[in-house]
């Protein structure tokens, strides 16, 4: 993966730190789901469980274990590990509950392009008919306008992947922006907050536009804006993403025993 | 009835040349059933379209290797933490392999309309915002929720004439167990006229009655059962072995060219028998599991 932070600045890893700040963006009455290649939701929840969310309830899907054990984490959402849970659905009871919409107050989405609006595309850039890249398919992410709140991650920042407008809609963010949104009348929340290797970010509440929270640790502004396609909106004051705690790393690298975070 | 065929005779009996839609189970790099997936490159069995779970990879990305796909309907094929799936991605770059582009959604409930025989799907209002429908409107279109005046989107039935399966065990009669996760694979035999199921290991009947309840595929969907110890390789198989990532590496380097996917077909695929390739896999270091 192309794109994350330079070396990080003192002893954890980029996953490892995205983790943390995603587990910051959780609730105690939150019920999140994600899917492929989620192993950074899913010690985000685990975490957030450990901590300050300890009713919160999680399914990774794929397997679809609920509340998965972690420790170890593992890289694929549907290996044998994840059945090590509370429970198990069957991946069609948890295709029923996305589409009943009041139960999953949280959904962990990515694309190979994420927009200004957060929509999201896993499916091709360029012509969808003849791409310059096919990415892999969309799956569960058209279940993103029907969710609470949307959580976005990326491995990747850098213009190719913040671009002003994605080339094929794979999951519905703001749309085009307040008109488009509003007149969907979406039943979901829309996106809520992005998480990179570089930053925090969340979306000005007027045009519903991306929006500089916070950067990591080691990150300077500069640094962010030239890895965006986009103008991002600036607020006041950007902050600086408060640094993992030492109680947060050492439960995060407990459920990731095997390191799988520090992989990346 | 003795359902119990070699993999040679499973896919000559039961899946023809050319078959119209065709399942492949698992999903990501858990269950596919690679076995049955490599007979097919074997038998150069063209495929009319091909379908996968809500995420298909290698059982999908070895057949577009071998040139034997002409449409595949599809949420997504890769190779999740590894990479994209190579195959899938040059020959739809290249314009060679129509997608018809489906979501999670579609895939599981149309094969639930499949199994049911309803003539089609309504999907959750929401999802037609996705452009994934605009580009498939062969299997999705725009239609009034006839109880609130809505535009909703509807899916057609998914209907496969082969469903090409992993199961832990089966008896010979194609009575199965399906271990860990499911994903669609039930679904999948629910709905296709043809199921065929390779199994890790073949038991008799009174070994299965007496787990009745967790024998979840009844042997009257199956045609055929195929004995394949160590045939997902090199996915997992649940309750059996986990993922050979080396080889899989493997694989994605080759096949990153059309050159070097037909090298790799020609020495673990059509060069081979499939004992030799499940020994030969099992005798290398790089297996993973107890196989």
């Amino acid at each position: 993966m192309n794109g994350g932070a330079a070396t990080p600045p003192s002893g954890w890893a980029t996953g490892e730190l995205m983790a943390v700040e995603l587990a910051r963006q959780l609730r105690n009455d939150d019920v999140a789901v994600m899917g492929t290649a989620s192993a950074i939701p899913q010690v985000a929840c685990g975490l957030a469980r450990a901590t300050h969310s300890p009713d919160l309830w999680f399914v990774a899907g794929g397997a679809c274990g609920v509340n998965p054990h972690l420790a170890p984490t593992v890289a694929s959402c549907c290996d044998e590990e994840l059945l090590r849970s509370d429970t198990v659905l069957p991946l069609g009871d948890v295709v029923l509950l996305e589409g009943r919409g009041d139960v999953f107050t949280v959904f962990f989405a990515g694309g190979l392009q994420i927009d200004a609006y957060g929509n999201c595309n896993l499916v091709a850039v360029g012509d969808w008919a003849r791409p310059a890249l096919r990415g892999p398919g969309t799956v569960g992410l058209p279940f993103l306008s029907r969710v609470g709140r949307v959580l976005i991650y990326s491995l990747s920042h850098n213009p190719r992947t913040f671009v002003e407008r994605v080339d094929f809609l794979g999951g519905p963010g703001f749309l085009d922006g307040p008109g488009s949104w509003v007149e969907a009348g979406l039943p979901g929340g829309g996106p809520a907050a992005v998480v990179t290797p570089l930053c925090t970010m969340d979306f000005d509440q007027a045009t519903l536009r991306m929006r500089l929270r916070s950067v990591h640790p080691g990150v300077d502004v500069a640094q962010v804006v030239e890895a965006t396609g986009f103008e991002l909106v600036m607020p006041d004051q950007v902050t600086q993403t408060a640094a993992p705690t030492s109680e947060e790393l050492a439960v995060v690298r407990r459920l990731d025993s095997s390191g799988v975070l520090k992989g990346r | 009835m003795d359902k119990v065929l070699s993999v040679g005779e499973a896919i000559e009996r039961f899946v023809p040349d050319g078959a119209g839609l065709v399942a492949v189970g698992g999903m990501h790099l858990q269950n596919n059933p690679m076995a049955l997936v490599r007979e097919m490159v074997r038998q150069y069995r063209h495929v009319t379209r091909l379908l996968t779970s809500p995420c298909g990879a290698l059982n999908a990305d070895l057949l577009v290797a071998a040139g034997l796909v002409e449409q595949i309907a599809t949420s997504y094929v890769g190779f999740e933490h590894l990479g994209l799936a190579p195959a899938f991605r040059r020959a739809v770059e290249a314009g060679v392999l129509r997608v018809l582009e489906c979501d999670e959604a579609y895939i599981t409930h149309g094969l639930s309309a499949g199994a049911g025989g309803l003539p089609f799907v309504a999907l959750p209002a929401g999802l037609e915002f996705a452009d994934v429908w605009k580009a498939n409107t062969e299997s999705y279109c725009l239609v009034t929720d006839p109880f609130t005046g809505r535009k909703v989107l509807a899916g057609a039935p998914l209907a496969p004439d082969v469903a090409l399966l992993h199961a832990a065990a089966a008896d010979a009669a194609g009575n199965a167990v399906l271990a860990g996760a499911h994903f669609v694979d039930r679904s999948m035999a629910l709905a296709a006229k043809t199921v065929v199921l390779q199994v890790e290991r073949v038991v008799p009947t009174d070994q299965l009655s007496r787990q009745a309840v967790g024998t979840t595929i009844p042997g009257f969907l199956v045609q055929a059962v195929v004995e394949a110890p160590g045939g997902c390789h090199p996915t997992a198989s649940h309750g059996h072995y986990r993922v050979d990532e080396a080889h899989l590496r493997r694989y994605l380097s080759l096949a990153a060219s059309a050159d070097g996917a037909l090298s790799y077909l020609e020495e673990f695929v059509r060069g081979v028998t499939e004992q030799d390739y499940l020994r030969s896999v099992q005798a290398g270091a790089s297996v993973g599991g107890e196989l």
